[in-house]
């Protein structure tokens, strides 16, 4: 894989101007057998990435299979580029690209003929073209897609949902299966697409991978979107769960003083804590204590959900404003 | 990787794939076809200078050796019709017909393959047309390379079969097939599983042969067999009275209907739930 350095951009400094390129208004879809989704409301305009962020079952993949029209909704409007998904369905997908969360190909075609055919669809993109976005992710193309691994299937979706030259990336779990290198370069082809003005939907369960491509995110849970945020204002709000045991009996004041938490809970040796922003005030008062244990996380989604929107919002965030730009790179 | 292979390994319409993934599926089906073609040439003369077999046969009811199309094993004509066309070779076309049809739309959403498929700019009405022109052309391939060996066997075991009357039961039997098989289509296209379109359209299947072969025996399924498809396609005996446009035409108006029928629900469901 080469390395190509690429300009660093600032999430969330990108302005999208003109009409949404994605709508939806109001949508519901239930399955018999439950699930679904209920009263979603979402736009994302031209140029952005908007981060698709919830759980496995909260239907990121029942949206995306909505803008696709390969499923219909019960109630509510969609419209992709300003035009019916419906109607004009044809014209709707020659402006974009997709990639099934649960991608499955045909395992008897060679990547090349899987490539050549789906270009042919689109009355598209040349072979050299193709071969180029074929080398940039290094896939082999000529062997039976049934004898690639998971990680090579994964770049064939991805070359097929790019090749096309789409105006809209719709990208379900886009890097699942793929190798942190892959996984890399793909995130910086997305900020790099985005520059030029393609905008991606991108679906994922890891709130890292939105942090690190998305400018908005929208969180989806149990079929409702619980939120939607810049991430730069979400990052700002993040907070950071530390465990400590030190030789000597905490003291719960010494932690309870500092700017940014927002749960303590001591007993005895040791100290669980939430805190909002940087972790430098903890550290400050830590290095006093004779520590043998230290471990900090990162909540994962199911946290944050709690931490932000299943609390009443009088958490002790007071001073997150003027601590989250210290804390970012 | 030469040119010229690389070139022929790039696949274009959707047409194309759907004939190209089931080349060893036809290739398969046609080989059968010719060796039980060749077999039952090769059994021709045996039979017809036995003529305790003749005997045999003569000492049947006729409503019976109506029903298997027995009339006068020992010509051409007659051989064939009892031995290959009232039921085994247009049942063998039927049933790659039947399995082909079923599997074109509702193959893809079962595997998962459809999702990515129509992503592509393509209608799903253009899906259903080209998946099903490719099982038409693909099961008209095979009945055209069993009547190839039934024509070019027959002289040599000194069969004499009008090559007229001959092509006229292939075209019937070759309707007939692409007919279930759009039936198939149909059924998959509505219902998204490939179980479903099978056993309805084998049922349907059998049922006509059942209405056209049986009426010969039954009385009161007489006023029922213009309902059957297969009566109107291989009742009638080709092999006998040549081509019959009218049957022929309800045959295709048959398939027209059932390819409507495909490609709007198709179009109206929500696909891979």
């Amino acid at each position: 894989m080469r390395a190509r350095p690429r300009p660093a951009v600032a999430a969330g400094a990108r302005r999208t101007v003109g009409p949404p390129v994605v709508e939806m208004e109001k949508v519901s879809k239930r399955y018999r057998g439950g699930g679904g989704i209920e009263d979603v409301t979402l736009e994302v305009g031209p140029g952005e990435v908007f981060g698709f962020l919830g759980p496995n079952g909260a239907g990121k993949t029942t949206t995306i299979r909505l803008l696709l029209d390969l499923i219909r909704p019960d109630r509510g409007t969609i419209r992709l580029f300003g035009l019916d998904p419906r109607r004009d369905g044809v014209a709707v997908r020659r402006r974009l690209g997709y990639l099934p969360g649960d991608l499955v190909l045909y395992d008897r075609l060679s990547a090349r003929e899987l490539l050549s055919h789906f270009a042919h669809l689109r009355k598209g993109p040349s072979w050299e073209a193709i071969a180029s976005l074929c080398e940039r992710f290094d896939l082999e193309v000529d062997r039976p897609i049934r004898s690639l691994s998971k990680g090579n299937r994964q770049k064939v979706g991805l070359v097929q949902a790019l090749m096309g030259m789409p105006e809209l990336l719709l990208l379900d779990e886009p890097t699942s299966g793929l190798d942190p290198i892959v996984q890399h370069e793909l995130h910086s082809s997305l900020r790099q697409l985005a520059l030029e003005g393609t905008t991606v939907f991108l679906s994922s369960h890891v709130l890292s991978e939105v942090e690190q491509v998305a400018d908005r995110v929208g969180m989806i849970r149990a079929g409702r979107v619980a939120a939607v945020e810049r991430v730069d204002e979400l990052r700002s709000r993040s907070v950071h769960l530390v465990d400590v045991r030190t030789a000597a009996p905490i003291d719960p004041a010494a932690f309870s003083a500092l700017p940014g938490v927002a749960r303590l809970d001591v007993v005895d040796h040791s100290a669980h804590l939430e805190i909002a922003g940087s972790l430098g005030p903890l550290i400050g008062e830590l290095a006093g204590m004779e520590v043998t244990e230290l471990s900090v996380r990162e909540p994962d989604l199911e946290e944050i959900f709690l931490s932000f929107y299943a609390r009443p919002r009088a958490a002790p965030t007071g001073s997150r404003r003027e601590e989250h730009d210290r804390g970012r790179p | 990787m030469d040119d010229r292979r690389r070139r022929f390994a790039e696949l274009h319409s959707i047409f194309e794939r759907e004939l190209h993934e089931h080349r060893r599926a036809l290739i398969g089906w046609g080989a059968g076809l010719v060796a039980y073609a060749a077999v039952m040439l090769a059994s021709f003369t045996a039979v017809r200078d036995n003529h305790e077999i003749s005997k045999l046969l003569g000492s049947y009811p006729k409503a019976f050796r109506d029903m298997f199309g027995i009339t006068d094993y020992a010509s051409g004509p007659g051989y064939l019709r009892a031995e290959i066309f009232s039921l085994v070779g247009p049942l063998l076309i039927i049933i790659l017909a039947v399995l082909w049809g079923s599997d074109v739309t509702a193959g893809e959403e079962e595997r998962g393959t459809l999702d990515i498929l129509m992503a592509n700019p393509v209608s799903r009405r253009r899906v259903v047309a080209e998946k099903w022109a490719a099982v038409a052309v693909g099961v008209t391939l095979v009945t055209a390379v069993f009547g190839l060996v039934i024509g070019l066997g027959a002289p040599v075991v000194g069969m004499r079969v009008p090559t007229a009357d001959l092509v006229a039961v292939l075209v019937a039997t070759d309707l007939i097939a692409i007919l279930f098989a759009t039936v198939a289509l149909a059924l998959a296209a509505a219902s998204g599983r490939r179980a479903i379109a099978r056993g309805v359209a084998a049922v349907l299947a059998v049922a006509s042969y059942l209405a056209s072969s049986l009426a010969e025996l039954v009385g009161w399924l007489r006023p029922v067999r213009p309902f059957s498809p297969w009566y109107h396609a291989l009742g009638i005996d080709p092999l006998t009275v040549g081509f019959a446009p009218w049957h022929l035409a309800l045959l295709v108006g048959l398939v027209a209907a059932f390819a409507v029928l495909a490609a709007v629900s198709f179009e109206r469901r929500d696909l891979a739930v």
